[in-house]
C-alpha cells in the first residue's frame, strides 16, 4: 500500500519530548492542593470471617485524617454496574470486606492520612481479627457441587458456563476421524504489571455537588459512568480526567473496590482524597490475568486436514473480576478455530471463582483461542508425523477461501494468515534452521522452532464499545482541535490520529491538537482497549477531517470564484490546482468563517467544525505468523530465545513504528509470561510472587530482536485500518511454547503449556527419565 | 534523631531542607523539590524508574534516604534536559528509535543510558543490553530503547 | 502493604568509636547502613525494622583498596563499583569477575563489599570469593579489633561470626602468584538476579600441574560452599587428565541445597553438576594462556 503524506509514515511522536525530559505528568504528578494520601488495610488470609476490627488506635494516629471502614462507606454505594455490559453476579454491590475476606489483599479499610508514610504508620495500628477458612484455590475443585462457595450469596462457584452442545455432526467428525490429538493445554497466572501502578484522585465538593476525579484509567467515560452510579449522581456532575497514564494493558480499564473506596472517603470527608497504589498490591491485589486451561481435541483426516475442533475450556476468574464475569467464553468459542479451515467446532467454557485476586482484562483476555489450537496442531503434528509448518500450511485459509464463515458465522473477509505463514517461514529460513537443528543435536545441542498464527478479531465493537467520535475543529486562526473518547495509556492515540487529520485535511501535523482524556471536553467514548484505537478513533477522525475539509472547500471556492473541483488543499492552504496565487491559507479561511461570516454565500453556515460518530462493524479481523527459534540448555532449564520474526497484517498501516512497537511489546509480553513471569499461590491462597524480586519481568538481556515483516490487506472501513495492539501478546505464547517443545523432542516430553521456567523444564525432562 | 538538616545540590541548585530521615531520596526529589520526572516503579529497587545521578554515578533514588545525599550533587532527568525545549542527542536517539511509549520507564532509562555511554563510549550490543537490564519496560519490548542507545552510541554522544 | 519505611533514628557517626558506641547502646534495635541496596528494600517494605540506624559513610578509613604484604586490603565501605575499577584490587582478578555479576551497575555504584559480606547472603558472590579465597575479615568491637577468617565468618542464612555491636572494617584477600586462572559462573533466572546455583574457582598451574584450587559454590547452600575435598584432589594432578564432569557429578553428589520457587534441591544438584566443569575448565583455561 502506498503510504501517503501522513498516513503511512514513521514520524516522530508529538508525545515523546515532554516524556523524554520528565516532564510527563502522571498521576502521582498531579498536585491537588489540599490532598490527604490514602493507605489500605488489606486481608492477609485468603478466606475467612471478620471477627473484630479496631481501628482506635489508627484514628488517633499522628497526621490521620480519617480511617473508614465497611461500616462506612458500603452504605454509601448506590450501585455498582458497568454501562452498556452484560448484568453479571460481580461486580459486588459492596465496597469494603464486611463479614468475611475472599482472597489475600482484600481490602478492609482505608486510612486518609496527611502523607503515605503516616498513613502506612497508621494501618499498622490497626487491630484486625480474622478467623481463617479453608480457601478454595483449586478450579476443580471449585467446581464440584459441593464445593464451599467463594461468594455464599451468589450461590455457585461458576457465575459464567457455556454448556457443550450435543452435536452429532460433531461426534460423527471425531469418530471418523482418521488422527485423534488430544491435549489439556494450560496456560498459567501471570499478570499486566503496567510501569506504572494504579492511581486516584477524588475531590467532592459538597457546595456545587460536582466530583473532579484525576484517574490513571484507559477510559475517563467509563469512569464516570460508573461513579455515577455508584454515588447515586448524575454523570454531569462528575468530570473525570486522564492524566499521562503508564500504561494499562487492561487493567486500567475499570476502577476497583479499592478505587471506589478513595472516591467513597472524598464524598465523606468533602476534600480530595488521593491514592497512590504501590507495586505490591499492584502484583497482589489489583487485577490478574490468564491461569487457564482447555482440554482440546483435534479431529483429522489421512492427509492432515482438520475435520473438527472441541475444546473445553476453564477459566481461574479469582474473587472479585473488573468487567462482568472476566469469563472469555463468549469471544473464544466463535475463534476456536483461529486461522484454519475447520467445518466443526464445539466449545464448552466455565468461568470459576477462587480465593485469588480476580481478573481484569490483559492484553487479549481470549487468547486461549490461538494458544490452544496453535500448541495443538504442533503436537498433531508430531503426532501424525508431518512438520508443524505442513500441517499449517494444509489447513490455513486462503484468499481464494476467502470471505470465510465461521461455523458462529462471522464472517472473516481480509485476511492474510497464509501469506504471513510464507512471510514468516521464509524470514527465519525454516528449512535452513530445521538443518541447523538437526546438526546441533548431533552435539547435544537442543535448539526447537515454534510457530504461532493468529486471526486477531480487533476492535471489538459490541453495545458501548461499538462507537466512537470525534469532533474536528478549526478555529479562527485556522489551528485545528481534535476532541476524542480516548484515553491513551501509551499507544500513540495523539501522533496516529495527528497523521490522520493532516492526511485528511492537508495540513501539518503541528498545526493539530488533540484532546483526549477529559469527560468535560469529548463525547463519550469507552476508551483504549481492544486493540479498538485506530479502527474506531480513526474512522471517527477521518470521516470528521473529511467533511471539515468539505466545508472549507466550499467557503474556499466561494471566496476564490472557482469550482470545488479545481481546488486542492496542501500545506495549510486551499488553492486552485495549477495556480501559484490563487488560494487562501486556513488562516484566512477560519478568519472568514468565525468573523467574516457575513461575505459568506446564503446558506453557508459560520464556523468550521465537524463531529462524526462512527460505528464499527462487530469485528475487525486483522492477523499475525509469529515463528520463534530457541536453545534450550538441559543441564540448568534455561531457554534463550534466538531470533523471533513476526509477519504481520494489520491493513494499512498508520505509523509503521508504532505497529512495529506494539508488537514488540506485546511479543515480549507473551515471551515474558511463558519464560518468567509466574503469580504463584500457596496452598493457603498466599500470594508468594508479591514483589519484583519473585515476579519476574524480562529485562534487555532475555529479549531477542524482534523483526517485523508488514502485509497490509485493507479492512473495509473506510480508512483500512485494522487493530493489532493485542496481536503481539496473542500469538506469541504458542509460538514459544511450540519452539520449546520441538528442543525437547528427542528427550520424549510432552509439553502442554506454561510455565516454562528453569524448574518445570528439568522436571519435565526428569519425568522423561533423563 | 528522626529529623535532619540537609543541604545538597540538584542539578545545579543548592538546597538547605530539614527533612524526615526514613524520607526516600525519590520522594524528595519528587515532592520536596518538585522534579516529578523521578518516577516511582517498585520502590524495592529493581525497576530503575528512579534512577537518578549522585555525584556523576547512576543509582536507585528509591534505595536512597534524602539524608544519605547531604552534601551531594544529585541529577535528576530535569537537570539532564535542555531548557530551551530541544532534546539532547540521547533523548533525540530515542525519539528516533521509538524508544518509548507510555514514557514511564523513560526517565530511568535516559538517566541509566547517560551514564553508561559516558563510561563506555563504544559498547557492543551485548554490553547495551547488559547495561539496560537494571531498567524495566513494558511498552516497548526494549526494541526501540537498546536500537536508541546504540544509536546514540553511533552518533559518538554520551549525553 | 507498605512499601515506605517505619520511623528511625538516624546516626551519621565521624569515626568507629562513635558508631561501636551506638551499636553498643542500642544493641538489636541498631542495625549498621552501607551501601543501603539490600537493607533499605527490607525496611521499605517493612520486612524489617530497626529504631537506629547507623550510617558508616562518613567514617574515614573504610573506603579503597590497598595493597598489605601479599593481599590486597579492601575497606568495608568500598563500593562494589570502586572494586571493579580498582587497580590494586586487580591483583585478585576473581574479585573483579565476581563484581559483574553483582545485579546492575546502579546497585553497584551504591552497594559496598563490606555490607555484601556482612549481609552474607546465600545467594552471593562476594561472600563465596571470599571463602574460596581464604580471605580474613577485619573487625572492630567495643574490644578491640581482631580477624575472623572467611571459613569461620559465615554461619547462616543472613548471619555472620560478629557480634551485634561490631563493625566489619576490611577484608583482606590473599594475592596469588604464579600461573593463575580464575571464573565466576552462575545459573539464575535473568541477567543480575540471585544465583540458583553460582561457584568461583582459581586454578594455579606448575608445568602440567595444578598446583593450587580454590572452588566454592553459593546458592546452594545456607552459606557459601568450599569444595575442600575436590581442591585436594585437584592438588598436583595432571591438568589435562582431569575429569572435569566426574568432578562435578562428586560436588552436586555432596550438595544439599535448599527448594525454593525457582529451583527444587534436585534442580540445584543438576546445575552444580554442570557449572563446575565449566567454570573448572574457564579457570584453567586462562591459567594455561597467563
Amino acid at each position: 500500500m502506498t503510504a501517503g503524506r501522513f498516513m503511512g509514515q514513521a514520524i516522530a511522536r508529538t508525545e515523546d519530548p515532554r516524556l523524554l525530559t520528565g516532564r510527563g505528568r502522571y498521576i502521582a504528578d498531579v498536585v491537588v492542593p489540599g490532598a490527604s494520601d490514602a493507605a489500605f488495610l488489606r486481608s492477609e488470609v485468603a478466606r475467612g470471617t471478620i471477627v473484630g476490627l479496631d481501628t482506635e488506635a489508627a484514628r488517633s494516629a499522628p497526621g490521620v485524617r480519617a480511617v473508614f471502614t465497611a461500616a462506612d462507606l458500603n452504605p454509601r454505594v448506590h450501585e455498582t454496574s458497568l454501562a452498556g455490559l452484560l448484568e453479571a453476579p460481580y461486580p459486588p454491590k459492596y465496597c469494603l470486606a464486611e463479614k468475611d475476606v475472599r482472597f489475600v489483599g482484600d481490602p478492609i479499610a482505608i486510612v486518609v492520612a496527611e502523607n503515605r508514610y503516616l498513613a502506612e504508620d497508621a494501618v499498622e495500628l490497626i487491630e484486625v481479627d480474622i478467623d481463617p477458612q479453608v480457601p478454595v484455590l483449586d478450579v476443580d475443585a471449585a467446581r464440584d457441587r459441593d464445593s464451599d462457595l467463594v461468594h455464599p450469596e451468589v450461590g455457585t462457584n461458576t457465575p459464567m458456563v457455556i454448556p457443550l452442545f450435543d452435536d452429532p455432526e460433531l461426534e460423527a467428525a471425531f469418530a471418523q476421524a482418521a488422527h485423534l490429538v488430544r491435549d489439556t493445554v494450560t496456560m498459567h497466572r501471570y499478570v499486566q504489571v503496567p510501569m506504572e501502578c494504579r492511581g486516584i484522585i477524588a475531590d467532592w465538593n459538597p457546595h456545587d455537588k460536582q466530583l473532579t476525579v484525576w484517574s490513571s484509567t484507559q477510559s475517563v467515560h467509563g469512569v464516570q459512568a460508573f461513579l455515577a452510579g455508584l454515588l447515586g449522581i448524575g454523570t454531569n456532575q462528575i468530570r473525570v480526567l486522564q492524566p499521562d497514564v503508564g500504561g494499562g494493558f487492561g487493567q486500567k480499564t475499570m476502577l476497583m473496590r479499592d478505587e471506589w473506596a478513595v472516591v467513597l472517603a472524598a464524598t465523606l470527608l468533602g476534600r480530595p482524597v488521593r491514592w497512590i497504589e504501590d507495586r505490591r498490591e499492584n502484583l497482589v491485589a489489583a487485577a490478574h490475568a490468564r491461569d487457564e486451561k482447555m482440554d482440546l481435541s483435534m479431529a483429522l483426516d489421512g492427509d492432515g486436514t482438520i475435520t473438527a475442533i472441541r475444546g473445553e475450556h476453564i477459566e481461574n476468574i479469582g474473587a472479585y473480576q473488573t468487567m462482568g464475569s472476566m469469563g472469555s467464553g463468549a469471544l473464544v468459542a466463535p475463534f476456536l478455530s483461529n486461522a484454519y479451515k475447520v467445518p466443526k467446532v464445539g466449545y464448552a467454557n466455565q468461568a470459576v471463582y477462587t480465593n485469588t485476586c480476580g481478573k481484569a482484562p490483559y492484553r487479549g483476555p481470549f487468547l486461549m483461542y490461538a494458544v490452544g489450537i496453535e500448541q495443538l496442531m504442533d503436537t498433531a503434528a508430531r503426532q501424525i508425523g508431518i512438520d508443524p509448518l505442513e500441517l499449517r500450511r494444509r489447513n490455513v485459509i486462503r484468499t481464494q477461501d476467502l470471505p470465510y464463515t465461521l461455523p458462529s458465522t462471522l464472517c472473516m473477509d481480509a485476511i492474510t494468515p497464509a501469506e504471513t505463514l510464507d512471510q514468516a517461514a521464509s524470514m527465519i529460513d525454516y528449512d535452513g534452521f530445521r538443518a541447523e537443528q538437526a546438526v546441533a543435536r548431533k552435539q547435544g545441542r537442543y535448539l526447537g522452532i515454534g510457530i504461532g498464527l493468529c486471526v486477531e478479531p480487533s476492535a471489538i465493537a459490541f453495545g458501548g464499545l461499538a462507537t466512537e467520535a470525534a469532533v474536528v475543529r478549526m478555529d479562527h486562526s485556522g489551528k485545528v482541535t481534535v476532541l476524542l473518547g480516548s484515553s491513551s495509556t501509551g499507544m500513540s492515540v495523539t501522533t496516529t490520529m495527528k497523521q490522520v487529520v493532516a492526511e485528511h485535511l492537508g495540513c501539518a501535523p503541528e498545526d493539530i491538537s488533540i484532546v483526549q482524556g477529559d469527560t468535560a471536553a469529548t463525547g463519550y467514548g469507552a476508551g483504549t482497549m481492544g486493540s479498538r484505537s485506530a479502527v474506531l478513533y480513526g474512522n471517527a477522525v477521518a470521516a470528521a477531517s473529511i467533511e471539515l475539509r468539505s466545508k472549507l472547500l466550499d467557503i474556499a471556492a466561494d471566496a476564490l470564484e472557482a469550482a470545488v473541483e479545481d481546488l486542492d488543499i496542501d500545506d495549510g492552504r486551499v488553492f486552485v490546482r495549477g495556480t501559484a496565487t490563487k488560494g487562501m491559507k486556513f488562516a484566512e479561511l477560519g478568519q472568514l468563517a468565525y468573523m467574516g461570516h457575513d461575505m459568506l454565500a446564503p446558506g453557508m453556515r459560520p464556523g468550521l467544525e465537524a463531529f462524526h460518530r462512527y460505528k464499527a462493524p462487530p469485528f475487525t479481523f486483522s492477523n499475525a505468523c509469529h515463528i520463534c527459534t530457541c536453545e534450550v540448555d538441559v543441564d540448568t532449564g534455561r531457554v534463550t530465545i534466538l531470533r523471533y520474526v513476526v509477519s504481520e497484517d494489520c491493513g494499512r498501516m498508520i505509523n509503521p513504528k508504532v505497529v512495529e512497537g506494539q508488537i514488540f511489546g506485546g511479543v515480549v509480553q507473551g515471551l515474558g509470561g511463558v519464560l518468567y513471569e509466574h503469580m504463584i499461590y500457596d496452598d493457603d491462597g498466599n500470594p508468594l510472587t508479591s514483589t519484583f524480586v519473585d515476579y519476574l519481568l524480562p529485562t534487555a538481556c532475555e529479549v531477542p530482536t524482534i523483526e517485523v515483516g508488514h502485509i497490509e490487506s485493507p479492512a473495509a472501513n473506510p480508512l483500512g485500518v485494522k487493530g493489532m495492539g493485542e496481536g503481539g501478546a496473542i500469538a506469541s505464547p504458542a509460538a514459544v511454547v511450540n519452539a520449546v517443545a520441538d528442543a525437547l523432542t528427542p528427550f520424549g516430553v510432552t509439553v502442554s503449556g506454561s510455565p516454562l521456567g528453569p524448574k518445570q523444564i528439568l522436571d519435565m525432562i526428569a519425568t522423561a527419565g533423563h | 534523631m528522626r529529623e535532619m538538616a540537609l543541604t545538597l545540590t540538584v542539578n545545579g541548585e543548592r538546597f538547605s531542607r530539614t527533612v524526615e530521615v526514613r524520607r526516600t531520596l525519590a520522594d524528595f526529589l519528587r515532592d520536596d523539590l518538585c522534579l516529578t520526572g523521578t518516577h516511582l516503579g517498585c520502590e524495592h529497587g529493581v525497576c530503575g524508574a528512579c534512577t537518578v545521578l549522585l555525584d556523576g554515578d547512576a543509582v536507585r533514588s528509591c534505595l536512597m534516604f534524602a539524608v544519605q545525599a547531604d552534601g551531594a550533587e544529585v541529577t535528576t532527568i530535569e537537570g539532564l534536559s535542555k531548557r530551551d525545549g530541544g532534546l539532547t542527542p540521547i533523548q533525540a536517539a530515542f525519539q528516533a528509535e521509538h524508544g518509548l511509549q507510555c514514557g514511564y520507564c523513560t526517565p530511568g532509562f535516559v538517566v541509566s543510558a547517560h551514564a553508561f555511554l559516558a563510561e563506555h563510549p563504544n559498547p557492543s550490543d551485548e554490553e547495551i543490553r547488559e547495561a539496560l537490564s537494571g531498567n524495566l519496560c513494558r511498552c516497548t519490548g526494549y526494541q526501540g530503547i537498546i536500537a536508541a542507545v546504540k544509536r546514540a552510541a553511533n552518533t559518538g554522544v554520551s549525553s | 502493604m507498605p512499601v515506605k519505611p517505619a520511623p528511625f533514628d538516624y546516626h551519621c557517626p565521624g569515626d568507629l568509636a562513635e558508631a561501636i558506641a551506638i551499636l553498643q547502646q542500642y544493641g538489636d534495635e541498631a542495625k549498621v547502613l552501607a551501601g543501603g541496596q539490600s537493607l533499605i528494600p527490607l525496611l521499605s517494605l517493612r520486612l524489617s525494622r530497626f529504631d537506629h540506624l547507623v550510617d558508616l559513610q562518613a567514617i574515614e578509613g573504610l573506603r579503597g583498596v590497598t595493597v598489605v604484604d601479599s593481599s590486597i586490603r579492601v575497606g568495608a565501605m568500598t563500593t562494589q563499583a570502586g572494586v571493579a575499577r580498582s587497580n590494586d584490587a586487580a591483583a585478585v582478578p576473581l574479585l573483579t569477575k565476581a563484581t559483574c555479576h553483582i545485579g546492575h551497575y546502579q546497585i553497584r555504584n551504591r552497594g559496598t563489599l563490606g555490607g555484601s559480606l556482612a549481609h552474607a547472603d546465600p545467594a552471593a558472590e562476594y561472600p563465596a570469593a571470599a571463602l574460596a579465597l581464604d580471605a580474613s575479615l577485619e573487625i572492630a568491637g567495643a574490644n578491640g579489633s581482631r580477624r575472623i577468617p572467611a571459613a569461620d565468618f559465615f554461619v547462616s542464612m543472613w548471619v555472620t561470626a560478629m557480634e551485634p555491636d561490631e563493625v566489619l572494617v576490611a577484608a583482606h584477600f590473599p594475592i596469588w602468584s604464579g600461573r593463575c586462572g580464575w571464573a565466576v559462573a552462575e545459573v539464575a533466572r535473568r541477567a543480575g538476579d540471585f544465583a540458583m546455583c553460582g561457584a568461583v574457582c582459581g586454578i594455579q598451574l606448575d608445568g602440567q600441574r595444578v598446583s593450587r584450587a580454590a572452588l566454592a559454590l553459593f546458592g546452594v547452600d545456607s552459606v557459601p560452599v568450599r569444595a575442600r575435598v575436590i581442591e585436594s584432589e585437584l592438588a598436583d594432578a595432571v591438568v589435562d587428565d582431569l575429569d572435569l564432569p566426574a568432578i562435578g557429578a562428586a560436588v552436586a553428589a555432596k550438595l544439599d541445597p535448599p527448594g525454593d520457587l525457582h529451583a527444587s534441591p534436585a534442580q540445584r544438584r543438576r546445575m552444580a553438576k554442570a557449572l563446575v566443569p565449566r567454570v573448572l575448565a574457564a579457570a584453567i583455561n586462562e591459567a594455561k594462556h597467563a
